[in-house]
């Protein structure tokens, strides 16, 4: 086995901070009560520059800086913050534990189909950054030795202990590090020892005796010396995500990062499933305020073909984002996954075949549709019908364009003669000494070809056409009606022989 | 005063050089090849004149016309219909007029692989074509563009070096004194009935004055071209029908 563990040392900062638009976030700080006493746990950046420290009792900080924004310890807004990493790493691999402030993951049945330790790490650490999280890497055979060397990481780094390193990092890992040794510390660091390695020489017994067993337990955990069944992070049955906002946000490209995390969410979701999403709706939800009667906007998305794939779902909403004009300030954004369906037989093709060629066409389609409307993209359907207006239909094109079946024209012995290009509605020809005239006066030189029908549905046509040239050289399909009652029935321009 | 740029350059031959920057540089009295896959265009005469012996891909041709209807459909008959035997797609972005699909299956084009899109701002246009030829998804894309910026045709022009597919840009026949960044433009115009000229204004390679002469594939006329005084009335032929009613 082989684990990822990703450890968020600045969880009860991040959890907050990611919910800001990145050029919006204040000087924040997070404080901790201890006895009668408030602390500052941790600061972010700018409170940084500021002066104000980890550790500094909260009359001191504000001292230095008035406007620091004070957010208190609420671990349950970390997990849910944590939780929502974990989906989007549930891309990599389905194993996941949640561990305090942070994730351990699973990924031996991952190496093959990511390419390898080293780009899966880049990957699930990519991923799991862009949720908004800074995080430390450690990878071991164990979870638990996993964890600790992720805790032992600097920020931003990767402690690498696949296979036999890590004994030897182990060993240098300072005891502090450990859970069960917290209580004990003192006595632990009175005794001498400093290290992982120190503790694990001496004897079983009596360390047994004076810090109970967890410690040992923990210790051969790490080691890989005990079986260490962990409990897998379980997801619901549905898709559902909220996120709110810290900002009051107007813009559509501020609320792009958080709109990709929840795209990277449900993707996440997704993949654990082997599904893919085939409808999924997006809503803005707005401020309150007594002027604004709109609470939101929702966006419905629904795709002509399944997908699991976040670049394509986020170029899809993008588009309809911007489309969608945003009525009052929006402080909280939800995402839906409302039809699922069973994934795509994705085997990685060497060469564009027909499957991935239809792929982009559906793409195609949806792309143009969600950014021009459904109605600027159209497939024209023949219908046997002798009569031009309806011989054939505009129909949006779905994917189930080629199971219909081979169009047949129009039942002939030979092709009839018809003209590449008609006109939406057919154009009255001016007549010039009986000549109809287009352009210049027409020459017949084909003709007449009787199209009579229509009796049947109340728009009945009875129609001499003709093919006619002009000057320019236009090949034309003209047409006189035959209407016995008028006697003068005028030509009009039908088609245009491409 | 610069030297030549790189000194081991000047001191390859004329044939060395030739050889070694063969898809770059051609000579100006021949014919240029091209190194992308060549579609023929289904006329042996237009064959020879087109760089490579056909229409190219990865490039733009632009087809510049006074007016529809003067055969251009019946020109790319022979790939529209190669391109849909072999189960790809074809978008039509703009049309002048809606595409008769009855005239289309007659050219064996199979109308339900064929795209209309409909767009009515400039801008949005050239969003369409371009996003088509960046999809894997069309063998051709034919496109109608009445107005179009030198720096827009150039864009398209590098989108187009990337794809796989045929693009064709009909534009109006004044377009041909604008600058134009697609390496084939080609003037049509109506010669005799079912002949259309052709005369490559850009291409490749050595340029040619003189307009080809292509003889289109002929509209079949329902029957007997007219006779000099059309008989205008319902004609029924009666040969076929039983006695009883005569």
């Amino acid at each position: 086995m082989l684990w990822i563990a990703l450890h968020c040392p600045t969880l009860s900062l991040d959890w907050i901070e990611r919910r800001f638009p990145a050029t919006l976030i204040p000087a924040m700080a997070v404080t901790v009560r201890q006895g009668n006493q408030i602390y500052i746990q941790q600061a972010n950046q700018p409170a940084q520059r500021r002066g104000v420290m980890a550790r500094q009792p909260l009359a001191s900080a504000l001292s230095l800086f008035p406007d620091l924004i004070l957010v208190e310890h609420d671990p349950n807004e970390e997990t849910k913050a944590l939780q929502e990493a974990a989906y989007a790493a549930l891309r990599f691999t389905p194993y996941i534990v949640m561990q305090g402030s942070g994730l351990i993951a699973e990924v031996s049945g991952s190496l093959k189909l990511f390419g390898g330790l080293k780009k899966l790490c880049r990957l699930l650490n990519q991923a799991v950054a862009a949720q908004g999280l800074q995080l430390c890497v450690g990878i071991a055979p164990t979870a638990t030795g996993a964890w600790l060397l992720a805790r032992s990481a600097p920020l931003r780094t990767v402690v690498n202990g696949a296979g036999a390193r890590l004994r030897l990092l182990l060993d240098s890992l300072p005891a502090g590090l450990l859970e069960s040794a917290q209580p004990h510390l003192e006595a632990i660091r009175g005794i001498g020892c400093k290290t992982l390695a120190d503790l694990q020489r001496l004897p079983r017994s009596g360390v047994a005796r004076r810090f109970g067993p967890d410690l040992l337990i923990e210790l051969d955990h790490a080691y890989g010396n005990s079986p260490d069944p962990q409990r897998w992070l379980e997801m619901p049955e549905y898709f559902q995500q909220k996120t709110a906002l810290m900002a009051q946000v107007e813009n559509v490209e501020l609320l792009s990062v958080a709109v990709q995390r929840m795209i990277e969410q449900m993707c996440g979701w997704l993949a654990l499933r082997y599904a893919a999403v085939l409808e999924f709706s997006f809503v803005l939800h707005h401020e309150y305020s007594p002027r604004q009667p709109h609470k939101s906007t929702p966006i419905k998305i629904r795709l002509s073909e399944q997908s699991d794939d976040p670049r394509h779902l986020m170029i899809l909403l993008r588009e309809w984002l911007g489309r969608t004009e945003i009525v009052a300030p929006v402080c909280e954004l939800e995402l839906t996954a409302d039809k699922v369906t069973a994934g795509p037989d994705s085997n990685l093709e060497l060469f564009p075949t027909s499957q991935s060629e239809t792929t982009s066409l559906n793409r195609f389609i949806e792309k143009l549709s969600s950014r021009l409307g459904p109605q600027a993209i159209t497939r024209l359907n023949v219908i046997p019908d002798h009569r031009p207006e309806y011989s054939q239909s505009c129909q949006p094109p779905g994917m189930n364009n080629l199971s219909c079946r081979k169009a047949i024209p129009l039942e002939s012995t030979h092709p009839l003669t018809r003209p590449a290009w008609l006109r939406e509605t057919p154009l009255e020809l001016r007549v010039q000494r009986h000549q109809p005239v287009y352009g210049s006066p027409l020459k017949l030189i084909a003709g007449p070809e009787r199209i009579e029908a229509g009796w049947w549905d109340d728009a009945p046509i009875a129609r001499d056409y003709f093919i006619a040239e002009n000057a320019l050289g236009q090949l034309l399909w003209i047409y006189r009606e035959q209407n016995p009652a008028a006697k003068n029935a005028g030509w009009y321009l039908q088609g245009l022989f491409g | 005063m610069p030297t030549l740029a790189s000194s081991s350059l000047a001191s390859l031959s004329l044939l060395q050089i030739e050889t070694q920057f063969r898809d770059r540089i051609w000579r100006g009295d021949a014919l240029g090849s091209s190194p992308d896959q060549i579609v023929s265009s289904g006329f042996d005469e237009l064959d020879k004149a087109l760089p490579g012996g056909g229409w190219s891909t990865h490039s733009l041709t632009e087809l510049l016309l006074p007016a529809e209807g003067l055969g251009e459909i019946r020109l790319l008959s022979q790939p529209l219909k190669h391109i849909t035997q072999d189960g790809r797609n074809i978008l039509l972005v703009d049309p002048p007029h809606l595409p008769y699909m009855h005239a289309w299956e007659n050219l064996d084009i199979d109308s339900r692989r064929i795209l209309v899109a409909k767009v009515s701002k400039s801008a949005e246009r050239l969003w369409v074509i371009e996003q088509g030829i960046k999809s894997a998804a069309f063998g051709i894309i034919i496109c109608w563009l009445p107005a179009a910026s030198p720096q827009a045709l150039r864009k398209l022009q590098i989108i187009a070096r990337t794809a796989a597919s045929l693009i064709f840009l009909f534009r109006p026949a004044s377009a041909q004194s604008e600058p134009s960044a697609a390496p084939l433009r080609i003037l049509l115009a109506p010669a005799k009935r079912h002949t259309l000229s052709v005369r490559l204004l850009k291409r490749r390679g050595a340029s040619i004055d003189l307009p080809l002469y292509i003889p289109l594939p002929q509209i079949e006329p329902f029957f007997n071209p007219i006779t000099p005084a059309p008989a205008l009335a319902n004609v029924v032929d009666r040969s076929s029908l039983p006695d009883v009613i005569t």
